[in-house]
């Protein structure tokens, strides 16, 4: 399918919905990985909104990006429950092994702040990281 | 064939509970996957005729099957983590699978819901007034009120609202609930929708816990016809702590910026898509389906202390050594649930200091640890029970560092609506690094020559700390909401307890 | 010279066919049901200062210098979101406000160009003017923090230039283009420390039209300011 007629898809999907705009954005980062201009375009046209609200929310938003990262990602925790548990002593060695193949994004909160340092890879979390640990989550990914 | 209890919530998941699980399949058992009993440092746990196994790795199987096993704690419903809880909001937790219906109405399910609509919505409301509970996100505003305002008021669409947005560092109970008890969150959203007169209910839960996202899907599908004519939906954040506010979460739903709306009006007078809204929190709805049984106010009510009643599920985390959900009522001491429930830190070291609340909330010394667990006392010495999380720090912790954390976390959040907020926690930032630096200089644009009225001797120490105090009154009395309101309570207990480490 | 300033009240005019008497600073008041505090104050010939609220649109609540206090109330509640109510007191003057005011004002100047002489909004500027009022003179933080003031101004537009290091993200464009104009051309980019106004880029605003900026700010520029003989969108200096 190509991607207009997959956005086209995204956009009746939703069409029921109140406030159907973030689980669009959602579908589209999903789809495409991230929502650009273009697309910004369509959903706003749609949706009757101006472009300039699409992206005032498109930018708000962590989760959304305008461009593709083509990398994988693995998300760290480092917010204090992690930090009492000694995350920062294992970002180093991790940053290192993600180099320029892994994207390692610092995340606030997995909800595991009992079992830290956490990390989520896709919907896969992982609890009770080492630096060795971290090093071969991201090796893997 | 023996039956294996394992959860699979994500907590234990993360753990490593599916390959357990398997392996227990591959030796011939039966396996049931069920909610966590919250027993973390034991996870991933299995229950074998009532005996817990923890933590377990694949490798363990057979041992346990065998009887020889080293890792059993004996009768989890009475080892002394879960023997000494009240659990009314977690009661079924380890106990039944998550989305079984008949685990549900076996356990209790529904009966809340049932006797609920044999009452009028008045009496529904005055219940909830009655049993004392109060907002389990934080602003612990009486919920029987909130009801009452909504219920008042008039409009053709009323809504009920889910606050699972828990993005405070130290909380998962929310997600515990979500993933382990689903029907009983939509149970208290469908008691509160008859209260109020909704008919249409959004839970809205961060995209950071994807398997709460899922099991609320499935449960709202499968109680579908239950909870008619009232329906819920499902609304998936999108990275941003800030929407937890109410109000940026209602504009966020609405599928705007999630930047926080000055109040009034109320979300309970004009909220989502301008209408009359109930936002509560998931542990508030949580609390309501027993309350709402028969004598269940007044037993409610006969838990805790003062106007702080219930009961809280309390978060024990970080750097502590038997961490977990601890649900009890008001009035327990931080010194009973470090040391005595939590058995110190995990490192063996000695406690520094907690944070109590959330990012938000302050760090609490040890000579405080006598401190009552509910909402007047803590306000009472600038510290939040918030959203019920405690992060424990060993003796290694810099609370020069979090304190810049706290102010960092600010900035990384903040919405930008309001001033002191959008700036001040950048400016936070840097001043605390400025604090903490040494040899000390001037400001470099100050010292220009066309910056003749600039200071042009460098600020001293003492200077720079009264400049954070002042930035930190600008924060609490200036910000919008308790994102910049609330983020000088880290920030100043740490300053206040532990100046040295400022230095 | 120009043009005899008008009073802005802040927030808009209420309609109610019910009113409500408040005291501000000692004077008493009767307004109608739903009007600000601030609006209120106003029009006792009070004066509080303010950046982000004007009476053209409605009260946003962002800028944090309208603080008031308010007898019985906790806090210090904005004004222009505050409604007045019968028999409320409120004190608009009081060493905490002002200090509290100044501390705002502090923070908007740590990022803010030092060019007032030079700049074309010097003796025209609220953010200027807002400064003398709340009698900030020192900026405690310095000026070597992170800020705006590298961005690049936008020249495109022939009526106007946007400079967006002084812009202080007040939203009054981006709120008098949506709500008076009904363009809704406008949005806050990013958030928090990094938000800034922005239009969508150039090759979104339509194929046949490729005009830079949205025509709403021009007709608003050149429809609005004469009706009411001042500058009602920008209070920050970054569209001049």
């Amino acid at each position: 399918m190509n991607s207009a007629a997959r956005l086209a898809e995204i956009l009746s999907a939703n069409a029921g919905r109140a406030g159907p705009l973030l689980p669009i954005l959602h579908d589209v980062q999903a789809a495409f990985g991230c929502i650009d201009r273009d697309a910004e375009a369509e959903i706003a046209e749609a949706l009757n909104l101006s472009r300039a609200e699409v992206h005032g929310v498109v930018s708000f938003y962590h989760d959304f990006s305008a461009e593709a990262d083509p990398r994988l990602v693995v998300q760290l925790c480092r917010a204090e429950a992690c930090q009492a548990r000694g995350v920062e002593e294992i970002v180093a060695a991790g940053e290192r092994a993600a180099g320029e193949r892994v994207c390692l994004k610092t995340v606030y909160c997995l909800g595991l702040c009992s079992v830290g340092p956490a990390a989520r890879v896709g919907d896969a979390l992982h609890a009770r990281l080492d630096a060795a640990a971290l090093v071969a989550l991201i090796e893997a990914a | 064939m023996t039956l294996i209890r394992i959860s699979d919530d994500a907590l234990a998941l993360a753990c490593g509970a599916d390959a357990v699980a398997a392996a227990f399949a591959a030796a011939g058992c039966t396996v049931e996957r069920v909610s966590s009993w919250g027993l973390h440092w034991l996870e991933p746990l299995v229950e074998v005729g009532g005996i817990g196994y923890g933590p377990m790795a694949p490798d363990d199987v057979s041992a346990v099957l065998a009887g020889t096993s080293t890792k059993s704690i004996g009768m989890i419903a009475e080892h002394p983590f879960i023997a000494r809880q009240q659990r009314l909001t977690f009661a079924r937790a380890g106990k039944t699978r998550p989305l079984s219906l008949d685990d549900y109405s076996a356990t209790g399910g529904w009966a809340g819901l049932t006797r609920a609509r044999s009452l009028s919505p008045d009496q529904v409301i005055a219940e909830v007034t009655q049993s004392g509970l109060r907002g389990r996100g934080g602003a612990g505003f009486p919920a029987g009120i909130k009801w009452k305002t909504v219920a008042d008021a008039a409009a053709s669409h009323k809504y009920v609202v889910c606050n699972a947005d828990e993005g405070d560092s130290g909380t998962f109970a929310d997600r515990m609930l979500m993933e382990g008890d689903p029907y009983h969150l939509i149970e208290g959203m469908t008691i509160a929708a008859y209260a109020v007169g909704a008919s249409q209910g959004y839970i809205y839960v961060r995209s950071e816990y994807p398997h709460a996202i899922t099991k609320l899907n499935q449960a709202i599908v499968l109680s579908a016809d239950i909870i008619a004519p009232f329906r819920i939906e499902v609304r998936v954040g999108a990275g941003a702590y800030v929407c937890g506010e109410e109000t940026s979460l209602l504009n966020s739903i609405e599928g705007k910026r999630g930047e926080v709306r000055a109040k009034p009006p109320l979300p309970a007078h004009q909220g989502l898509f301008g209408q009359p809204t109930v936002i509560n929190n998931v542990l508030t709805l949580a609390a309501v389906p027993h309350i709402l049984l028969e004598g269940g106010a007044a037993h409610y009510d006969s838990h805790g202390v003062a106007r702080s009643k219930g009961t809280m599920p309390i978060q024990l985390t970080g750097n502590i050594k038997s961490g977990g959900l601890f649900e009890t009522a008001f009035g327990i001491t931080l010194h009973e649930l470090i040391y005595d429930i939590g058995g110190g830190t995990a490192s063996g070291r000695p406690v520094k200091a907690v944070q109590v609340g959330g990012p938000l909330g302050a760090y609490i010394h040890p000579d405080r640890f006598d401190l009552p667990f509910c909402y007047e006392e803590y306000a009472g010495v600038d510290a939040l029970v918030g959203h019920g999380g405690i992060v424990v720090f060993d003796d290694t912790a810099d609370m020069g560092r979090l304190a810049r954390f706290a102010m960092q976390f600010c900035a990384a959040e903040s919405c930008g609506k309001c001033t002191p907020c959008r700036i001040g926690s950048t400016r936070g930032v840097e001043l605390i690094d400025r604090i903490r630096s040494s040899p000390r200089g001037a400001d470099s644009v100050e010292l220009l020559p066309q910056m003749h009225n600039a200071r042009k001797a460098g600020r001293s120490r003492e200077e720079d700390i009264a400049l954070l105090e002042d930035l930190c009154e600008t924060l609490k009395f200036g910000s919008l909401c308790a994102l910049g309101g609330f983020t000088p309570y880290p920030v100043l207990s740490a300053l206040k307890h532990w100046p040295e480490d400022f230095t | 010279m120009g043009y005899e300033p008008q009073v802005d009240f802040g927030t808009p005019e209420v309609q109610s066919e019910t009113v409500v008497t408040l005291t501000v600073d000692g004077r008493v008041v009767t307004v109608p049901t739903g009007t600000s505090v601030m609006r209120a104050a106003a029009l006792t010939g009070g004066s509080i200062p303010k950046l982000c609220a004007t009476d053209n649109v409605q009260a946003f609540g962002s800028c944090r210098l309208c603080l008031v206090e308010v007898d019985g109330m906790r806090g210090t509640p904005a004004s222009c979101t505050t409604p007045a109510a019968e028999g409320m007191v409120v004190h608009t003057q009081t060493p905490r406000l002002a200090k509290l005011r100044k501390g705002v004002m502090e923070l908007y100047i740590s990022d803010h160009p030092l060019d007032c002489l030079t700049c074309s909004a010097n003796n025209d500027c609220e953010l200027q003017d807002t400064a003398a009022q709340v009698g900030l003179r020192d900026v405690r933080y310095g000026y070597a923090g992170e800020n705006h003031l590298g961005l690049e101004a936008d020249t495109s537009n022939p009526y106007f230039d946007f400079d967006p290091s002084k812009c202080i993200a007040c939203s009054r464009c981006v709120r008098a283009c949506d709500e008076v104009q009904g363009t809704f051309a406008l949005t806050i980019d990013g958030r928090g420390f990094a938000s800034k106004v922005r239009r969508p880029a150039t090759s979104l605003i339509g194929a046949s039209s490729g005009r830079p900026w949205p025509s709403v700010t021009v007709s608003y520029a050149t429809d609005v300011t004469p009706l009411r003989s001042r500058p009602l969108v920008c209070s920050g200096s970054g569209a001049r």
